[in-house]
Order: structure tokens, then C-alpha cells, then sequence
């Protein structure tokens, strides 16, 4: 092997590599967030809703879960342009990002719900809880400590999925390394510093939902089992 | 299997390692190019005039058509390497094809790691381009308004550099900006003027007009470093063929207009 790695050329460029990362941040705290969201909505639509709200959160799951990415940022970016509805790129990336993890969410949820046993929901009518207090700390809490993890690895993959946005004008983490490189033109370096760079993304969001876990989940907290 | 925290650490850094590529061997291009019966040329296909498809889905194009000319005399077959403007240099150094041809202008930074041929076998200019309604007349009225460039070209380069306040939009090939502006989703754009008349005919509410020039580009010939024969007979073709008229033909079904006089010592 003579291939001289050569980090400063790299180096050189370090405000424009730590303000893609900034960008990655930003798109994975926002879509995070409002992913969440989205998923936990349309999971309690699709197991708890009436039956025509079932049928579109399922329509919008499967169709979602069922193309690529870049086609739906395609679609999000220029079709709506072309349709007369601007929103500016960065939006238009987002909201491809939280539809696409929305309903990945919705399907790994709703998988902790139907978990929620049948016994459980006996027990908070009982108890005389409201519908909402049944849902909120009978059914979706357990349900979302169940399936924590699951959920923690498909928002690990969203960040890196927000790589592709770089296809459709975004100057995140990876198209700003595409712009190093062209500078540069040492594309080995440049793949390796970013492949540390997501790698220490992906440690940072890891740990994010841990410490999220331990605030929302108190039973973890206190006794520190899985469910 | 139970890994502790160090072996594990050297596991991750060794993979990293062997991703590294092996490179370079001393035997010049031009013998393999020879000995292989073909030669691979990167270029991009959806870089209309240069490089394109025509209504039976065959390449055409400046590039395609001097691409050709060179494997004809060099008496081998042509397999085009459909590339992009970011990644044809990397295709080039990393030895997935043999030349360039593809709108490759010069620049310092790219003379670093490839070579260039000394004279160009075309050129183009570069214009901002936007639609007739926006009074634009300078890279100042650019300020606060959003252009859209093709990553890595010199377009991206010029454009990043003359407009510091404009908000450049980058893609990844000629096809996605062009497609940019069809949608609507950038109205400015820094292309080659023949680009704009590709844009107002697939949207033709657009109408776009060249603005400004933001600059001329030569196109030469890209040929990995350390390959001096390959070099000498590409050198060679292109006086050869501008003196019997053979580039300026090229130029000329495509752009129509006649190349300079002086195109031959214009890198001089």
C-alpha cells in the first residue's frame, strides 16, 4: 500500500466540515423530534382510531415504507415546486425526513401497543382512569419503553439517512464533504474524517435517547430493568 | 466472542485501513490502454451539448464525438465511463478510467492531482442566467437570492467566490440543477447560455435570459499523473486534429460557432 494519507489538506477546510455537521444536527433534532410525534399520533390512529383512519394512517405507512428516500425527497423538493408550493429546500428536506421516519415509528410503536396486554387495560378501567389517562400511562408509555431501542437504531439511521439530502441542494455533513473533496481532491481522507465525524454523530444521538429514556420512562429510572 | 475495549478499538482502525486504496504502478497508461483494445473514458452524459443522448438513447456530443475520434485513431474501442462533475476526477485518480473528457476546465487545484493536456479541444462560456422579469446585472444583485450550481464545477467555484451573499444551491449532477430551475424550486442559475434554452423549453413560462458572463472555460483533456506517453500522443492528436479542422467541426455541430484562432497556444 503507497497511498500517503495527507489529513491537513483536509484539515484546512474544518469550517466548512463543522458547519455541515451543524446542518446534520439541526435536520436530526428537528425531524427527531417532529418524527415522534408523527409516529406516536398515527400509531394510537392506527390501533385505537376509527376504521377510516386506520385505513389512511395504513395507506400512508405502507406507501411510505415502501419507496426510497431520495424518490420522496424528489418528490418534496421539485414537485412541489413545480405544483406552485414553495417551501425552501432546507423545509421541503425536513419534512421528507419526518414523513419517512413518521411512519417507521408508527409501525415500531404500534408494535408496543399491540404488546400492551389485555389484562393491563382491564386493570386501568378498573381503576377508573379516563380513555386518556389509560393511553397515556397504561398504553403508550410501556409501550414506548418496549420498544425503545428499536426506536433509538431508527433515529440513529434517520441522521444518517439525512445524508442523502445532500442530492437535492442540501450543504449538510456529507455534501460539504463532497465540496472538501473537490478542493482537495483526497477523497480517502475525506471519507475517513466523516466517516468519524457520523460515527461520533451516531454515539452522540445513542446516548441523547438514553438520557431521554431515563427522564421519561421513571419505572427505568428506579429500578433500571427492561421492561 | 468477548472483545476487550482496546483489541476492539485496533479491529475498527485496522478496518479502516484496509478501506485505503493501493495505487500507482509504473507501466504508462498508453501500453494498457494498447493492450486492453479499449479505452475508458469518463464523461458526463447528461451535460447537453457535450455530453448527451439522443432520441435513440446513443451518446452524443462534443465530448462523446472527440471521445470517439480518439479511440478510432488510437485504434481501440471507446467505453465511455458515465461520470458526474464531482466524481469524474475521483474516477480518473482512482484508475476506473483511463482519461477525461468532460467539460473539465482548468484549475490550480485540480493540476495538483491529474494532468492536464496542453492545448484544449473546446470551450464554452458561462453565464448567470435568470428569468426576464428578475433585473439582475452583477454578481451585487445576487446578494440575498439563491443560485443554483452544480457541486464542484467551476461554476460552484466562480459563483461561491464572486457572491458571497448569495445563497448557492448545490447538486450533485448537471441533470438535478437543470431540474432545479424547471421546478421552479431556484429561479437562478450559473450554466452555459446553451442550458437556458434547454430550461425554457421544458418550462416554458421560465424564460430565462443570460444575465452576465461569469467567465469563458477551456476544456482539456484530464490524464492521470505519471503518464507522460499517453500524454504526448493526446498533446500530438489535438495540434494534429485543430490543424485539419477536425476539433473546430466538433465545436461547431454542437455550439455553433467556430473555435479561435489562437486556440492552440491559449493555455500558453
Amino acid at each position: 500500500m503507497n497511498y500517503e494519507f495527507n489529513f491537513t489538506a483536509v484539515l484546512k477546510y474544518w469550517p466548512l466540515l463543522l458547519e455541515g455537521t451543524w446542518v446534520t444536527l439541526k435536520l436530526t433534532i428537528v425531524t427527531t423530534v417532529m418524527g415522534m410525534v408523527v409516529g406516536v399520533v398515527c400509531a394510537v390512529l392506527r390501533t385505537g382510531g376509527p376504521p377510516w383512519a386506520r385505513r389512511i394512517v395504513g395507506a400512508y405507512v405502507e406507501v411510505i415504507r415502501n419507496t426510497p428516500l431520495l424518490i420522496q425527497a424528489y418528490f418534496l423538493v421539485f414537485g412541489l415546486a413545480s405544483a406552485g408550493v414553495h417551501l425552501p429546500i432546507q423545509v421541503a428536506g425536513s419534512i421528507a425526513l419526518i414523513v419517512n421516519v413518521g411512519a417507521y415509528t408508527t409501525e415500531i410503536i404500534r408494535a408496543g401497543i399491540d404488546a400492551v396486554h389485555r389484562s393491563q387495560i382491564e386493570a386501568a378501567e378498573c381503576l377508573g382512569l379516563s380513555r386518556l389517562q389509560t393511553y397515556v400511562h397504561v398504553i403508550i408509555r410501556p409501550a414506548m419503553e418496549r420498544v425503545y431501542p428499536a426506536l433509538t437504531s431508527q433515529y440513529v439511521l434517520l441522521m444518517l439517512a439525512s445524508s442523502l439530502l445532500s442530492a437535492v441542494g442540501v450543504d449538510e455533513l456529507y455534501g460539504m464533504a463532497t465540496r472538501v473533496q473537490g478542493f482537495t481532491f483526497r477523497n480517502f481522507e475525506v471519507f475517513v474524517m466523516i466517516g468519524a465525524f457520523y460515527l461520533l454523530l451516531a454515539v452522540v444521538v445513542r446516548h441523547a435517547f438514553v438520557l431521554f429514556g431515563l427522564l421519561i420512562f421513571p419505572r427505568r429510572r428506579k429500578l433500571g430493568t427492561a421492561l | 466472542m468477548k472483545l476487550s475495549r482496546r483489541s476492539y478499538i485496533v479491529l475498527c482502525a485496522s478496518m479502516l485501513a484496509v478501506a485505503a486504496p493501493a495505487y500507482a504502478d509504473s507501466v504508462d497508461t498508453l501500453q494498457k490502454i494498447k493492450q486492453a483494445g479499449k479505452i475508458r473514458v469518463a464523461t458526463d452524459l447528461a451535460n447537453s451539448p457535450f455530453g448527451m443522448k439522443d432520441a435513440d438513447l446513443k451518446p452524443i456530443g462534443v465530448d462523446i464525438d472527440i471521445a470517439g475520434q480518439i479511440a478510432k485513431d488510437l485504434g481501440v474501442e471507446l467505453q465511455i465511463v458515465p461520470t458526474t462533475g464531482p466524481n469524474r476526477i475521483p474516477f480518473l485518480t482512482t484508475d476506473k478510467a483511463d482519461i477525461i473528457v468532460s467539460t473539465l476546465a482548468k484549475r490550480p487545484e485540480r493540476e495538483e492531482v491529474i494532468d492536464y493536456t496542453q492545448m484544449p479541444y473546446s470551450f464554452s462560456q458561462s453565464v448567470v442566467g435568470a428569468p426576464k422579469t428578475m433585473a439582475i446585472s452583477g454578481w451585487k444583485d445576487l446578494a440575498g437570492k439563491r443560485i443554483a450550481v452544480t457541486r464542484n464545477t467551476t461554476n460552484d467555484t466562480d459563483v461561491t467566490k464572486k457572491a458571497p451573499d448569495a445563497t448557492v444551491v448545490r447538486f450533485d449532477d448537471e441533470a438535478t440543477t437543470i431540474a432545479a430551475v424547471v421546478t421552479n424550486q431556484v429561479d437562478i442559475i450559473a450554466q452555459s447560455p446553451e442550458f437556458l434554452d434547454v430550461i425554457n423549453k421544458r418550462n416554458t413560462s421560465k424564460q430565462m435570459e443570460a444575465k452576465f458572463v461569469v467567465g469563458q472555460n477551456e476544456y482539456g483533456i484530464g490524464v492521470r499523473k505519471g503518464n507522460p506517453e499517453l500524454k504526448k500522443w493526446l498533446n500530438d492528436w489535438l495540434v494534429t486534429n485543430f490543424d485539419n479542422g477536425t476539433l473546430n467541426r466538433i465545436h461547431r455541430k454542437y455550439l455553433g460557432y467556430d473555435l479561435p484562432k489562437d486556440f492552440k497556444t491559449i493555455w500558453k
